[in-house]
């Protein structure tokens, strides 16, 4: 039974059942029926484990091979949520705004968004988070990076679930204006 | 026996509700990758291409199953590939997370378009795991 990509205590505990199981067939104090019912239930989980950890092992390396994709995508993309945080931010972006993805990571997007500009910038956010507009919109702003003067930008946005929850976020991608 | 039935039950549970949550973080970043109005390609250090968004396979001409597992110099139009190389084989020399851009020229079944590619390393605990491709089409 090979294990490598469930959690630790699901690993410990699925042997556990597994060791009792076959201790119990191996006292023999088992009736005939009962005993050949214990070894197909044995039987049993071994192939459903296997079943499950193979798909488990595939859509752990196809995520790796997505969430890459989106932390190396070489446009910058900022995810944020209903609130308007920003809940993800790929390298590309953290290099846009001059900031540390600590910094970055759970702050507001108007945050980094010139003053003059965040009206626009917050009601296109509310057409999209309640759903008025579906389609993507794009938005000519000035960005004001963490460190370092403004600059303008282009800003496409379009509705995107967000991880986990399901709950519906906004993916922004973000280009300095030509 | 009983007991240990149930147990078993509650183990499946669990372990049913950790394949699910991968499959939703999965589908999360897919549907990133998917629906994106970029056109991106993934490819692996030596340039073998591992997965091409709905957009890239427009300026690529090629079905995505055709495209999978090809080098991506083998779409360059034959007198660019070299070059296309030594940009490629330059950029993987230099730091993961580096970045480059430079135009080729994309052939298909009749057809050749002026392409921007822009390339990013993608880092992968030390070494690299391959490249990032937005793709433009100049044409």
């Amino acid at each position: 039974m090979s294990a490598s990509s469930a959690p630790e205590w699901l690993i410990t505990t699925v042997g556990a059942v597994r060791d009792l199981m076959i201790k119990r067939l191996e006292a023999n104090s088992l009736e005939p029926e009962a005993k050949r019912e214990m070894e197909m239930a044995l039987e049993e989980l071994d192939v459903m484990w296997e079943e499950l950890q193979g798909q488990a092992t595939l859509l752990m390396r196809e995520n790796e091979r997505y969430a890459e994709f989106f932390e190396y995508a070489p446009d910058a993309y900022l995810v944020t949520d209903a609130g308007g945080n920003i809940r993800e931010a790929n390298q590309a972006a953290l290099e846009l705004l001059k900031a540390p993805r600590a910094e970055v990571a759970g702050s507001p997007l108007s945050e980094y968004i010139m003053s003059e500009d965040r009206v626009s910038f917050l009601s296109c956010t509310v057409a999209l988070v309640f759903g008025s507009a579906v389609k993507p919109h794009t938005l000519a702003l000035r960005l004001q990076p963490y460190e370092g003067e403004p600059f303008e930008a282009e800003l496409r946005v379009r509705a995107i679930p967000l991880k986990k929850s399901g709950v519906g976020g906004l993916c922004w991608l973000i280009r300095p204006a030509a | 026996m009983a007991v240990q039935l149930e147990e078993l039950q509650e183990i499946w549970l669990h372990l049913r509700a950790h394949v699910d949550q991968l499959a939703d973080e999965r589908q999360h970043y897919q549907e990133f990758f998917e629906r994106s109005s970029e056109a991106y390609v993934l490819t692996d250090a030596y340039g073998t291409i591992g997965e091409v968004n709905g957009a890239a396979v427009d300026i690529l001409q090629r079905r995505k199953r055709y495209l999978r597992g090809k080098p991506l110099a083998a779409l360059i139009a034959l007198e660019r590939r070299a070059e296309f190389r030594r940009n490629m084989s330059a950029l993987l020399a230099r730091a993961p997370g580096s970045q480059a851009a430079w135009r080729s020229i994309v052939v298909a079944p009749g057809e050749r378009t002026d392409v921007l590619f822009t390339g990013r390393v993608i880092a992968r605990s030390a070494h690299i795991g391959g490249i990032c491709w937005r793709l433009e089409s100049l044409t």
